[in-house]
Formats: structure tokens, C-alpha cells, sequence
């Protein structure tokens, strides 16, 4: 993979991280979206749909609320997808999935210092914000945002590396099977997640009922292809 | 009273867009709704009221946590009493007053509506072979639903100023809010068995057969251990075993 895709990579995982929580929360934080475009950028568009949908059932288990701490799986998904491109098929799908929730672990615990470094910042300023320095309160924003863009592609660049590492020690140590399994493991792991992410909003009312269609239809569905 | 004759709340939306960024556990998103609401201000400074707009800027900057794409009728409502001279008092109040509701609201409209709804059908798109049409019409449509919330949300605070609970009745939001929740349901539980099989497709039927129990087992025990284990967590276990299993049967 050449150095300029890698930058291409970093700057696309940069926006991303930024998304989420930052500027605009349109949603291509989201792993369907985050990955398909990184697989666009690697001339891959298979891996990373595949890799957008796995990380897509993963972030089901996340309720973005308020201060509550929960993974990153936006840049987790473009490094994921940067470690399955070079392996492809299901060995692609377990080795994507190991890096990008390491990754995701990471962005999380990220957040959480940025956080806490505007927090700093503003009790720095406390007194001259009750003042109503306008100047001071845009620039504290606007400071806080490249912050926050510096910390996603600190977190998008250290799932390039690690992606790295793992396509260089990992992509051709593992046998057939245990190439399956992680791939088996990957999306078991995935589905599970989202089942009980969905349970847990659904909960135990008539919206459960309406869980139970949808499950049935997309059995269905599935039968009929 | 001051009274604007035409309220910059374009300005006041796109600074919504970054109404998080400065996100922080002091004052959660007071910073970034003070940033919001600060345009909508300009009038009081321009009608000789340097003091009065200076006190209003500080109070719109304090504590402020709800649905990101609702803090605008917060937003809006706050400025639309400061013009039309509300004591601080009852502008505290008011700020105090909305972030319950429109937190619950949000999360139920967008974050446990409108956000799964559209991204389970991109995933049912993308299972049924539609690629990336699929997450275009994801991006499109949450997007005009985003837009539009937003939208809606900063005009109707600024239409009704302290009598903003008016707004929050509206019979379109109580429908949306009532359907979020089957809709919600339904789509995501279509989603998984398609999302399921379009991932499974190229492994053998044994690791089917492993990958249905591992499947069924983890969801249990997610649910069991709800708050103590994470989805991120077991994901991870998971692919421990894996690897150890791989290493031994070889």
C-alpha cells in the first residue's frame, strides 16, 4: 500500500473521527458509511462494505448519550478495512475485525482525554467567560474542535499502524482453519452485539413483537435468495 | 424589549452543526450553545446594550445537555427571551427546563429512531446486493431527516420564546415518537439474518453451524451481563478463543 493511499486513509478516518461527536454529525462516523469509502479509496469497495457492515452491527451496541463512554468504531472501521484489503476473503474479516475493535477501544478512551482537556480549558477561562468575552468563547470552541480533530487522526494513524503490523506478522502465520474461526468468531461477536443492542431499546413490549416480523421476514428473505 | 427584524438564524444553524466540539465534563455543550446562540444576540449590542448582550452571551454559555439536533429550540427559545427582556432568572430556568425533555425526545426520535431505521435499511440494502447505492441513500435520507429536525428545532424555539413547551407538543413530533420504536425494531430485525448471511457467505457449513451457536450464546450472555460486558469487549474474547483454537486445531 503506497504512502499516499495511507494519507488519503488518515485524512478520511480524520474527517470521520470528527463527525461523530464534533462537526456535523451527519453520520459518516457510522462503520456502513466510514468503510465503503475507505474500500473506495483502496480500489476495494467489496472489503469495505464488508467491513462497514460488520462495524455497522458492532455499533448497535452504542447509545451515544451524554457522557456515557462508548467505543469509536468510525476511524476503527477504516483501519480495519486497511488491514483486510491486503488480506483478502474471510481471513480479511477476522484480522479487520481484531484491529478495527482494538482501535475502537482506543478512539473511545481518547474521547475521554479530549474531554477532559476542554473541560481544563474552559475552567481555565471561567471567570472571563462570565464576563461574556465573545472572542474568548468562539476561539475556546473553535480550539476545542481542532482538538478533537487532532486526537482522530492520532487515533485513525495508530490503526494504520497497527494495521500495518498485523498484515506484516499475522496476514500469512495463520492456517486455514484458524483463518475461519476468527472470521466465524468476527461476525458471531457482531451479530450477538447487535441482537442485544437492539433487545436492550426493544425491550420486553409490543415493540418486541415487531422485532420478531422483522426477524422472521429477514429469515425469509434469506430462504428465498 | 429589543426586536429584531430579521433574526440571523442561519448563521445561529450552522453553528448548531458544531454545537459539541467543545464537549467537556464541566459544561457538557453549554460552550458550544453559547457559540450557537451568540449571533442571535448581535441585536441587543447593536441597540447600545453592550452589558446586556455580554450577560446573555456568559449565560448561554453555562451547563446546557440535551439532543445535539434539539439544542437549537433551547438555542433559539434563550435568545428570543433575552430579546424580549426575560429575567435571568427565568432564562436559567427555562435553559434548566428543556435539556430533560429534548435529551429524551432526541434519543428517542434520532438515536433510537430515525438513526437505526436508516442504517438497518442501508444494511438490508447492502445485504440484498445494492452496494453503495445503498449507503448514498442512507447518508441522503437521515440527512434531509437531520437537516430538517435541526431546522425546525432552532425556528420553532425562536417563534415561541418562553412558551417553547408549546413546540414540544406538536402532533408530528408525538407520531414520530410513537413510531420510532416498531419501526426501529422491525428494520433491525430484518437486518440481522440478511447482515448475517451476506457475511457468512464464503465460509464453509461447519463455521455457519459454530457461528449460529457462538451467535446465540454471546447474545445471551451480553444481555445477562448487560452494563458489565460490552459488545466491544466479548467481540474481542471472541476473537481470542478463535485464535487460540486456530493455533491448536491445525
Amino acid at each position: 500500500m503506497t504512502l499516499e493511499l495511507q494519507l488519503f486513509l488518515l485524512v478520511w478516518g480524520t474527517l470521520v473521527g470528527l463527525d461523530l461527536v464534533s462537526v456535523p454529525q451527519m453520520m459518516i462516523a457510522r462503520p456502513i458509511v466510514a468503510g465503503p469509502v475507505a474500500g473506495a479509496i483502496l480500489g476495494d469497495l467489496a472489503t469495505g462494505l464488508q467491513l462497514g457492515v460488520l462495524f455497522e452491527l458492532f455499533q448497535y451496541d452504542v447509545m451515544p448519550m451524554g457522557a456515557s463512554r462508548y467505543p469509536e468504531y468510525g476511524p476503527a472501521t477504516v483501519a480495519a478495512v486497511s488491514t483486510a484489503h491486503a488480506a483478502a476473503g474471510t481471513l480479511g474479516l477476522g484480522l479487520g475485525a481484531l484491529v478495527g475493535l482494538v482501535t475502537g477501544m482506543l478512539g473511545g478512551l481518547s474521547m475521554y482525554v479530549v474531554r477532559r482537556a476542554t473541560q481544563r480549558a474552559v475552567q481555565a477561562v471561567a471567570g472571563r467567560l462570565e464576563a461574556g468575552d465573545v472572542r474568548l468563547l468562539v476561539r475556546l470552541h473553535v480550539t476545542a474542535i481542532a482538538r478533537d480533530a487532532l486526537r482522530a487522526a492520532v487515533v485513525t494513524a495508530a490503526g494504520l499502524a497497527l494495521a500495518h503490523v498485523v498484515r506484516l506478522y499475522f496476514g500469512g502465520a495463520l492456517p486455514l482453519r484458524g483463518v475461519t474461526l476468527l472470521g466465524v468468531a468476527a461476525v458471531a461477536g457482531a451479530i450477538a452485539t447487535a441482537t442485544a443492542g437492539t433487545l436492550r431499546v426493544v425491550g420486553r413490549g409490543a415493540n418486541l413483537r415487531w422485532f420478531a416480523a422483522g426477524l422472521a421476514g429477514g429469515a425469509v428473505l434469506v430462504w428465498l435468495r | 424589549m429589543t426586536r429584531t427584524r430579521r433574526p440571523p438564524l442561519g448563521r445561529s444553524l450552522l453553528r448548531l452543526f458544531t454545537v459539541q466540539g467543545s464537549w467537556n465534563y464541566e459544561r457538557l455543550q453549554g460552550i458550544g450553545v453559547g457559540v450557537a446562540e451568540e449571533p442571535l444576540l448581535r441585536d441587543l449590542r447593536a441597540a447600545g446594550n453592550g452589558a446586556v448582550y455580554r450577560a446573555a452571551v456568559a449565560r448561554g454559555a453555562h451547563f446546557f445537555n440535551a439532543h445535539p439536533y434539539l439544542c437549537g429550540l433551547a438555542v433559539g427559545a434563550a435568545a428570543r427571551a433575552e430579546h424580549e427582556g426575560a429575567t435571568p432568572d427565568q432564562i436559567e430556568r427555562l435553559r434548566s427546563a428543556l435539556c430533560g425533555p429534548l435529551g429524551s425526545l432526541g434519543d428517542r426520535l434520532v438515536w433510537a429512531g430515525w438513526l437505526p431505521v436508516t442504517s438497518g435499511l442501508a444494511l438490508i440494502g447492502v445485504a440484498l446486493g445494492l452496494g453503495m447505492d445503498a449507503v448514498l441513500g442512507f447518508l441522503v435520507v437521515y440527512n434531509v431527516g437531520h437537516v430538517a429536525l435541526r431546522w425546525w428545532a432552532l425556528r420553532a424555539g425562536w417563534t415561541h420564546g418562553v412558551r417553547v413547551a408549546v413546540a414540544l407538543h406538536q402532533p408530528f413530533l408525538q407520531r414520530a415518537a410513537a413510531w420510532s420504536g416498531p419501526a426501529m425494531a422491525l428494520v433491525i430485525g430484518a437486518a440481522l439474518p440478511l447482515s448475517a448471511a451476506y457475511l457468512a457467505g464464503p465460509f464453509p457449513a461447519w463455521a455457519r453451524g459454530v457461528l449460529l451457536g457462538a451467535a446465540a450464546v454471546g447474545g445471551a450472555i451480553l444481555l445477562w451481563w448487560r452494563g458489565r460486558l460490552t459488545g466491544l469487549r466479548y467481540g474481542l474474547a471472541l476473537l481470542a478463543v478463535a485464535a487460540l483454537a486456530g493455533w491448536i486445531w491445525r
